[in-house]
């Protein structure tokens, strides 16, 4: 069999670039201790180092202050921190069917404490939530709006600028899942009025798994840490610290991590994720496409490609997606990712539940030469397969 | 998709447990009766060889690793391609193949 074709970098980009990888080992192997922690120079340096990619990354998301950028696990954990810590009994919030099960999960389950009531916003046939659907779900005691940038199932870019204004004349917050649009689509917190954002490094960001982070403005006042220990500062305290960054870290923070998200900036930077994202559309431009040919594929919602990151969901008319996936992988090759995405919603409102569908996801590193031979495979597919559902 | 809601159902004249796919609970309660009983339910009047062979493998792999196979071996054990096993089987591979042989329903939020 030829070469993996990996189509799922939605879920984490595959390869990371070469240049990443090898300088993460180099600095970790250096200064792989604890930050801050110890009077020693080495950890000096590893917490300078944590601290430029603090900046790094407010620079990144257009975000003023480097100490209210908070490192997490990924950006569920980021949307955890943000959900649970700034949501309180009695308060209300908004969100979308679009959403992942890193916003519908914690919402569901402040919801079942008798902590929180939400609402959730429907989007459109082409994959869109309209703004002014949220603000009308807005009640006197909403506290928080949440909004996924880019639909992990669709792919769709929603119009988060436009909900931020909105939200702002209301005095409440727009938390941002960035998890599908950080590191393709430029964001700019501090312009947009965005008052905290999610995201992760290991997809769009090309950093590895197990960092990502909480990014927050000045608008974002009183969240409550929902883990308690170790910081490195004021140690003689039972109290956690209420400064930040360590007002919401516990613990030693993941430095590898760090410096990979550090290094995969300055990739990002020097490619310029403008012309990544233009080259991933390109490609999905030309799968789209091709699939469109076949009667017995069905696409969703793939019209309004301008507003768009680099996947699409499909399904072959009559086939279960776990089988398509798997004879994909199998007889041709190809990673994709199969069933519900983690967003069960979104699945519901397309009518593709309970089996979901295939969702294709290009990375920075895929050639046309490898969309060419996936349509040849979904040919094959397509015209050979029983489709036994 | 692993759906964890459990029901007793009469299949080959046992109360099996089964989930709401109708994946069998407990590979041990597996038989060759059962298999056609679930094969029937599919729409297959009578098992062939071949569909007996897929079975077959897929309970011996299962046995022997405790774990389905992987889309590789189970393409290099069975010697033909998924999408001919897929087109084998009235509901493909996972609903076909796999249920009639009564190995569990993947768990993975795939």
């Amino acid at each position: 069999m030829n070469k993996l074709i990996y189509l799922d970098n939605a879920a984490t980009t595959f390869p990371k670039p070469a240049s990443v990888m090898k300088k993460m080992i180099e600095i970790y192997s250096r200064i792989g201790v604890s930050p801050g922690r110890g009077s020693y120079d080495l950890a000096a340096e590893a917490d300078e180092l944590v601290a430029r990619t603090r900046r790094k990354v407010a620079d990144f998301f257009g975000s003023p202050d480097p100490d209210r950028v908070i490192f997490t696990g990924n950006a569920t954990d980021a949307l955890n921190i943000a959900l649970q810590g700034l949501l309180r009994p009695g308060d209300h919030a908004v969100s979308t069917r679009l959403e992942h099960n890193s916003v519908l999960r914690p919402l569901y389950h402040l919801h079942m404490k008798g902590i929180i009531e939400y609402d959730l916003v429907p989007f459109d046939g082409k994959g869109f939530v309209d703004p002014g659907d949220v603000i009308a779900a807005i009640r006197p005691n909403t506290k928080l709006v949440v909004v996924t940038h880019a639909s992990n199932v669709l792919g769709t870019v929603q119009p988060v600028r436009e909900i931020a204004r909105l939200c702002a004349g209301y005095g409440i917050p727009l938390l941002v899942d960035a998890a599908q649009s950080a590191g393709v689509i430029p964001i700019d917190m501090q312009s947009w009025q965005i008052a905290g954002l999610a995201f992760t490094g290991h997809k769009s960001m090309l950093a590895p798994t197990g960092i990502g982070g909480l990014v927050l403005n000045r608008q974002i006042e009183g969240i409550e840490p929902s883990r308690f220990g170790g910081t490195g500062v004021d140690s003689r305290s039972l109290v956690h610290t209420e400064d930040f960054p360590y007002r919401l870290e516990a613990g030693t923070i993941n430095l590898m991590g760090i410096i990979g998200l550090s290094e995969s900036i300055e990739f990002l930077e020097q490619m310029g994720i403008e012309s990544i994202h233009a080259k991933e559309m390109a490609l999905l431009n030309k799968l789209r496409d091709g699939l469109s040919l076949f009667d017995g594929i069905e696409l969703y919602c793939t019209e309004n490609f301008p507003d768009h990151v680099g996947l699409l969901t499909a399904n072959i008319r009559g086939m279960d997606p776990n089988d398509a996936g798997a004879i994909l992988d199998g007889d041709f090759g190809i990673a994709v990712r199969v069933g519900l995405h983690c967003a069960p919603l979104v699945h519901e409102s397309l009518g593709t539940s309970p089996y979901g569908s295939i969702r294709f996801s290009i990375g920075p590193f895929n050639s046309s030469d490898e969309i060419d031979q996936v349509l040849l495979a979904m040919t094959e597919i397509e015209r050979h397969g029983r489709h036994g559902l | 998709m692993g759906d964890l809601s459990q029901r007793f159902c009469t299949i080959a004249g046992k109360e099996i447990l089964v989930d709401n796919e109708g994946f069998l609970w407990h590979v041990e309660d597996w038989t060759e009766e059962i298999a056609d009983a679930l094969a029937l339910e599919c729409g297959i009047e009578r098992l062939t060889d071949a569909q007996w062979a897929v079975i077959r493998f897929l309970r011996s792999y299962f046995s022997y690793y405790g774990r389905a196979p992987m889309n590789r071996d189970l393409k290099a054990g069975l010697g033909i391609s998924l999408l001919d096993l897929e087109a084998l089987f009235p509901g493909g591979i996972r609903h076909g193949a796999r249920r009639i042989a009564g190995l569990p329903n993947p768990r993975s939020c795939t």
